[in-house]
């Protein structure tokens, strides 16, 4: 029995993306000939045929290609829930800044976020990595192997490029030129000392 | 520390500081030699640095000062006299708080941003091309439910988040709980199911139409409890219809 075939047999049942490991652990054979029989396996499949290898969130599973994607559709007929605005928008946010808090993603949005957040959670695409170690101690939430997934993504090194830490500098300085514009009297600090804190 | 006689300069401290010069008590230490009014002067002053004077010692002698010369002391005087001491101790306390690293919380910093959402929509959309692209490819059992349970009841498109909202809703119109006394009962769920019942109709209708009346937060718990049992038994149906969550009377079994 070839790898290649056995190889090919293991993702066709798999129902989630296989890592060349566990492959490798299953088929009692080293990491490096899956590695290879993958290589060869994907070639072979893009040759000809419906169906097709992919890395998808971090492992090899097998789909059928776009170009049978309508008669699938219309055979199947997935029921497709679609992602709202602003669940969009909170999703990017966690997907660029994760570990983060809901506060981080409020000030990103500037409105509240409570609602989207849950929403994510139930879908599975984004989850609870544990708690910022700062007053009140925050729930960090970061995106899951479903939102990869979903999104057609390897890693999330292949998200789009975005330079966040130069968009809150500009958000930085946005705010303070508004605050100068502003023509609010401005009070006098209060005089230095330790009563009442 | 030791009783001295009462000084003029002790009383011209006393007068700076605007209130009656303490009791005569001589503090002897590294950081400070003076009587407890001058203490207090140059601690107001900013002259001597508080860390360096036991406070304890000085707050047992007037402890004892006060206890000894009860009987023909001015009440007033001694009790400005105490405040002026728990100033000193306030601001020893203070002194010796750990300070916080003077960098902002994030809590501060958030508010200091403009959100900037808008410069965020290119990869938003990006984010959008993936997911068409995504759903170009079917792979085995492509689509999760989202869900690691199975509910005994259909809800259609309603999940537990929407109802959340629902009750949330709810409770932005609920009044303040009223204290009331420990002995009075608690409708039971069963009561409250039945009054549920009675504000539905067949007819789905947002909750809003649903309850109209005035309402707790309790009561709001309460009745959304009901609720959830009469759905779960199927008596009571939600649904989305026209953008909103629906509720009605379900099935009588």
């Amino acid at each position: 029995m070839k790898l290649i075939d056995s190889v090919h047999a293991l993702l066709f049942a798999a129902d989630s993306p296989s890592d060349p490991e566990q492959l490798a652990a299953s088929l009692e054979c080293p990491a490096y000939e899956v590695e290879e029989a993958l290589d060869k396996l994907g070639e072979r499949l893009s040759q000809g045929g419906p169906v097709q290898l992919v890395r998808i969130a971090g492992g090899y599973q097998l789909c059928t290609k776009p170009e049978f994607a309508q008669i699938v559709a219309k055979y199947i007929q997935p029921q497709q829930s679609k992602l709202s605005r602003s669940l969009m928008e909170v999703l990017a946010i966690v997907a660029y800044k994760q570990p983060v808090t809901m506060a981080e993603i409020d000030a990103v949005r500037g409105v509240q976020s409570d609602y989207s957040l849950r929403q994510l959670l139930e879908k599975r695409l984004i989850s609870d990595v544990g708690r910022k170690p700062t007053p009140g101690r925050p729930i960090l939430y970061a995106t899951t192997q479903q939102f990869l997934h979903l999104f057609n993504l390897d890693t999330l090194t292949e998200l789009p490029d975005v330079d966040l830490e130069e968009l809150e500098i500009q958000a930085l300085i946005k705010k303070e030129e508004e605050v100068e514009n502003t023509d609010q009297p401005t009070l006098e600090p209060l005089p230095s000392g330790e009563s009442g804190g | 520390m030791s009783k001295q006689s009462h000084t003029a300069k002790d009383d011209q401290a006393g007068g700076l500081l605007g209130f009656v010069a303490p009791p005569d008590i001589h503090i002897e230490c590294e950081a400070f030699t003076g009587s407890l009014a001058m203490l207090f002067h140059c601690v107001k002053e900013r002259k001597i640095d508080l860390l360096g004077v036991p406070l304890a010692p000085i707050c047992k002698a007037y402890f004892e000062h006060v206890l000894q010369e009860s009987g023909d002391q001015d009440l007033e005087a001694a009790a400005t006299a105490m405040t002026a001491l728990a100033y000193l101790l306030e601001r020893k306390a203070w002194q010796l708080i750990p300070k916080v690293d003077e960098e902002p919380d994030d809590d501060d910093l958030l508010e200091q941003i403009e959100p900037y959402i808008q410069e965020l929509r290119p990869a938003i959309e990006h984010l959008r091309d993936l997911r068409d692209e995504r759903s170009l490819r079917f792979f085995r059992q492509t689509e999760e439910t989202g869900a690691e349970y199975e509910l005994p009841f259909d809800m259609g498109e309603v999940g537990a988040s929407d109802l959340a909202l629902v009750l949330e809703k709810l409770l932005e119109r609920a009044k303040p709980d009223t204290v009331e006394p420990p002995t009075t009962p608690r409708r039971s769920l069963s009561e409250q199911m039945i009054i549920v019942m009675n504000a539905l109709s067949d007819e789905p209708k947002p909750i809003e139409e649903v309850v109209t009346e005035e309402f707790t937060r309790s009561e709001v718990v309460w009745w959304f409890l009901a609720m959830l049992e009469l759905i779960r038994l199927g008596q009571a149906r939600v649904r989305f219809a026209k953008g909103s969550i629906l509720f009605s009377r379900g099935e009588v079994s």
